[in-house]
């Protein structure tokens, strides 16, 4: 290919691709922007729009809340370290090692992340409440005093975060681990390292970008926390900054100038964090997906794996049996209780859910919206994290801040700006379900742009370049090396987002419209407003439509891997 | 000819008598600002103005309210079972939120709502003032007093009130234990037992202004040194309550102990001499709606004595009804048995606002 050709085709294919989505991104995220920072600077009439005056007086407020910023950095980076160890570990035994049952793991490993936030917090909640947790109940029922655990402590709410918000860390960091070059491990084997040493000196290191990428993911989400801290904070008077900014904007009248100036400070947060997490990866190399054929196999762990089975059983244990256990026996009681009493047992509860219409075409809208969020955001995200990673477009380093926008705001405020912004535009697509797919695929970029890229990483450049210098086109690149290299991140972005989108809560909220309900809402309605067994109840029912459909996709996307990888 | 079936003077009466005009001079600004229809219309068994035929040919209800889903929803099917051919939709949010979210779509020239239920009234004062509501004036409206309908008449009325006194559960309070008026409920040894609601509840607004008056100031001071826990609804209030986290709620709203009864918890309810604090809940036909005549017929629905049985008996709302001719509550207790604690003034209520906000977050450590 000729030198003008060369540049002909980075100017006709691979630019307007680039700055397609360029643009793309930045509506979708700067265009609630500007209306959120605009209500984050109104001083003026909260009830007008837009806004009659403008000051710093929302900002300076901010300072009469030092408790509740402490709060939330206390619990963010709590959960943030037990959910980046967990998913370390557990992304470690499942990816690299012959641990039995691995792939049945797998496949669980993804259910605390579907059960919701909302659901986790809700079974721990009734387990673990210093007077009527079941296991406290049991405690004091065995002769002892007070209680043994306290679910509504700081530490508990972290807990109960990184078990079900920081189980995406697992998701990300395997990825990376699935993508590695074993002989890098095995030759450190070879020269005599240990296992440990190994893991610690030579698998780490190389997953740097993945854990780098769920750490600042995780720790947004835990910063956007809000269904663990409203169920177990509140009973304790323990407020983070979404829990305060939920009080402010439900109350009459709200002050959402206040909401959007807390929500938008912690843009400063989110874009430090991403400043560092660019300065390290663009530094070292952490590339291990090379033009040399590799397999991605396993190491023999001997006797190890049995300890390391019973470690993906106690995981499995808190995270998934005990919670779906606990909320299964709450929905068959009337009031849920941890001793059996024959007078307290009902099937009310199922009878109830069944005949909430709401809920039926809530659960298939969900469906719908979380399939093509999944879709659409898969070509979209996997676009914007190539052009930023791998373009070298002109201001493609620009974008990833753009599109990290989304993620350093809790999804309650961001909505408005939505609102807002999608109210007056033009097209009519307010109040339906159209709104919902855009504000899945705007509130969920950065989490669909970190896990492909972390992936991306990893992939040499040179592979592209080699094609490139023997003459294939940008477009054929993409499509037969790039993206069956990117199959195994893309199939994990995928489902992902499945999920995601599938338990969204914050956004979904202000957005749904009379004839576009979601799921999740509809569950945290019930447990303000009816009971907490009822809600049990719905929460069962949707983590068992979303494993019907996860086993659906599951085999359908592994079939569509290997054709891809083929 | 004046006088509808409820004794009542209405617009329709006196043009259809073509006389009294000194009377026109005062009823003027609000009866010439709607628009001539006929004589009400018997439907089921309630009058309205509404034509039926071109309600169910609009074909839908759209529907704001502050109240939690199944409540929400169950209004909804009260309403559809009754009319089949209207489909009805809803959205449902906190009142503020809800507000803001109508006050936004409004600003942006979005009507998409029919009818809107509010459970706070300084809000619904405010839609007013901003020309929210469209003025109709229901022919059920003579089975209310003047005190649940909005001044001038037409604008939103009190679909229920939500009454509340204290309540326990009582395997962790002996009943002689129990506070007896809302004095009790100061006493030290409720220190970490006691719950309360959170400031987004317009009922606990309306307690605060409510007590302050009868007791002063000092009572909520006192009252934030027991570290109250603080939730959004009165199901988490007697959850909590049923499950023994919390002994005590200082607002124990009636609807959730009927709820919580009739699941066999151990909670009580103390109504104390001085009354119990209540809160209406608004509706009103908003104007510009897409389903004009359907929006009429709900609220005449609504009012009607079918419609407040509806409410009165569903267990997700079991609100009470303030019409002079109904029923007894599902406990065979009559509201009129109770002594009813709310503003008198409400616009001075609607001033107090911001003090009340400021005390309550800063009690809550917000």
């Amino acid at each position: 290919m000729s030198a003008t050709a060369a540049s002909a085709e980075r100017w006709s294919a691979q630019r307007l691709v680039g700055y397609g989505v360029a643009a793309i991104a930045a509506v979708l995220v700067l265009y609630p922007v500007f209306y959120l920072l605009q209500a984050a600077f109104d001083v003026g009439d909260p009830q007008t729009r837009p806004p009659t005056a403008y000051g710093l007086d929302n900002f300076q407020v901010l300072l009469n809340y030092p408790r509740i910023m402490l709060n939330t950095l206390v619990v963010s980076f709590a959960a943030t370290a037990m959910a980046l160890v967990i998913g370390f570990v557990m992304a470690w035994i499942l990816a690299r090692t012959n641990v039995p049952g691995r792939r049945a793991f797998e496949q669980l490993m993804a259910v605390p992340y579907y059960l919701t936030p909302l659901l986790g917090a809700l079974a721990w909640s009734m387990l673990g409440s210093p007077e009527s947790g079941f296991v406290n109940q049991v405690w004091r029922a065995l002769g002892g005093s007070d209680h043994l655990i306290d679910i509504n402590t700081p530490y508990g709410i972290a807990w109960v975060m990184a078990l079900f918000e920081g189980s995406v860390a697992f998701v990300m960091i395997a990825a990376v681990m699935k993508s590695m070059d074993p002989s890098l491990e095995e030759a450190s084997q070879v020269i005599g390292a240990s296992r440990l040493r190994t893991m610690l000196r030579v698998t780490l290191p190389l997953v740097v970008p993945g854990v780098l990428g769920a750490a600042i993911f995780v720790f947004a989400e835990m910063l956007g926390s809000f269904a663990v801290a409203l169920v177990l904070g509140t009973p304790n008077r323990y407020y983070v900054i979404t829990t305060a900014i939920y009080q402010l904007i439900q109350q009459y009248p709200p002050r959402i100038q206040l909401a959007a100036a807390m929500g938008t400070s912690l843009f400063a947060v989110m874009f430090l964090m991403l400043f560092v997490y660019r300065r390290i990866v663009t530094r070292g190399s952490y590339v291990t997906i090379t033009g040399k054929a590799f397999r991605p196999r396993v190491a023999d762990v001997g006797r190890l794996r049995y300890v390391l089975f019973g470690v993906c059983m106690l995981y499995l244990m808190v995270a998934v049996v005990l919670p779906i256990a606990t909320l299964l026996y709450a929905s068959v009681q009337k009031i849920a209780v941890a001793f059996p009493a024959a007078d307290n047992f009902t099937l009310d509860n199922f009878r109830a859910a069944a005949s909430m219409n709401a809920v039926g075409s809530a659960l298939t809208n969900s469906l719908l919206l979380a399939f093509a969020t999944a879709t659409i955001g898969i070509v979209l995200m996997g676009l914007l994290a190539w052009l930023i990673y791998r373009s070298r477009l002109p201001g493609a380093g620009l974008i990833e801040y753009v599109v990290m926008f989304p993620q350093a705001v809790p999804r309650l405020v961001f909505a408005f700006g939505m609102m807002w912004a999608w109210l007056v535009f033009p097209i009519p697509i307010y109040g339906t379900i159209w709104l919902l797919l855009i504000a899945y695929l705007t509130v969920f970029l950065p989490l669909g742009v970190r896990t492909i890229a972390g992936v991306m990483l990893q992939i040499d450049k040179s592979l592209e370049e080699c094609a490139q210098m023997c003459g294939a086109a940008w477009t054929f690149r993409l499509r037969t090396i790039t993206v069956p290299l990117l199959a195994p991140g893309l199939i994990a972005a995928w489902l992902l987002l499945f999920i995601a989108s599938m338990r969204e809560l914050g956004a979904s909220i202000l957005l749904m419209g009379p004839h576009s309900k979601v799921i999740t809402p509809s569950i945290v309605e019930s447990w303000f407003g009816t009971a907490s067994e009822l809600t049990a109840t719905l929460a069962l029912i949707q983590t068992g439509v979303v494993a019907a459909a996860m086993i659906v996709l599951v085999a359908v996307t592994r079939r569509l891997g290997a054709q891809l990888v083929e | 000819m004046v006088h509808n079936q409820h004794g009542r003077i209405t617009r329709r009466a006196l043009l259809k008598a073509g006389a009294a005009l000194p009377l026109v001079g005062v009823a003027a600004p609000n009866v010439l600002s709607q628009p001539l229809s006929k004589s009400p219309t018997t439907v089921l068994d309630f009058k309205t103005n509404a034509d039926v035929a071109k309600a169910e040919q609009e074909g839908e209800l759209v529907f704001y309210c502050h109240e939690n889903e199944a409540g929400t929803a169950g209004i909804m099917q009260g309403f559809s079972k009754d009319f089949p051919k209207i489909k009805t939709s809803y959205v449902r949010a906190q009142t503020g939120a809800l507000y803001s979210k109508i006050l936004a779509e409004r600003q942006a020239g979005r009507f998409d709502v029919d009818v809107i239920q509010l459970s706070d009234i300084a809000p619904a004062f405010d839609f007013q003032k901003k020309g929210g509501y469209e003025r109709y004036e229901s022919p059920e409206s003579g089975a209310y007093k003047q005190d649940y309908l909005s001044s001038p008449n037409g604008y939103f009325f009190w679909t229920g009130v939500d009454p509340a006194g204290i309540a326990y559960n009582s395997e962790k309070v002996a009943a002689a234990d129990a506070p007896k008026g809302w004095q009790d409920i100061l006493n030290p040894k409720w220190k970490g037992r006691i719950s309360c609601k959170i400031s987004a509840s317009g009922l606990q607004f309306v307690q605060w202004y409510m007590l302050r008056k009868l007791y002063g100031e000092g009572f909520w001071k006192d009252f934030a040194k027991l570290q109250p826990h603080a939730f959004d609804s009165r199901v988490q209030l007697f959850d909590r309550l049923a499950k023994g986290d919390d002994a005590i709620t200082a607002i124990g709203e009636y609807p959730a102990y009927i709820l919580f009864k009739g699941r066999n918890a151990k909670v009580e309810f103390v109504a104390p001499p001085d009354g119990l604090v209540a809160t209406p809940l608004v509706v009103g036909a908003v104007n510009k709606a897409p389903h004009a005549e359907a929006a009429k017929l709900f609220v005449d629905w609504a009012m009607s004595k079918r419609g407040q049985a509806w409410y009165q008996t569903n267990p997700n709302l079991y609100y009470a009804s303030v019409r002079t001719d109904a029923p007894p509550m599902p406990t065979g207790v009559s509201l009129t048995r109770f002594k009813l604690l709310y503003p008198s003034d409400w616009d001075e209520y609607a001033r107090e606002s911001a003090a009340f906000l400021k005390e309550w977050n800063g009690m809550l450590g917000l």
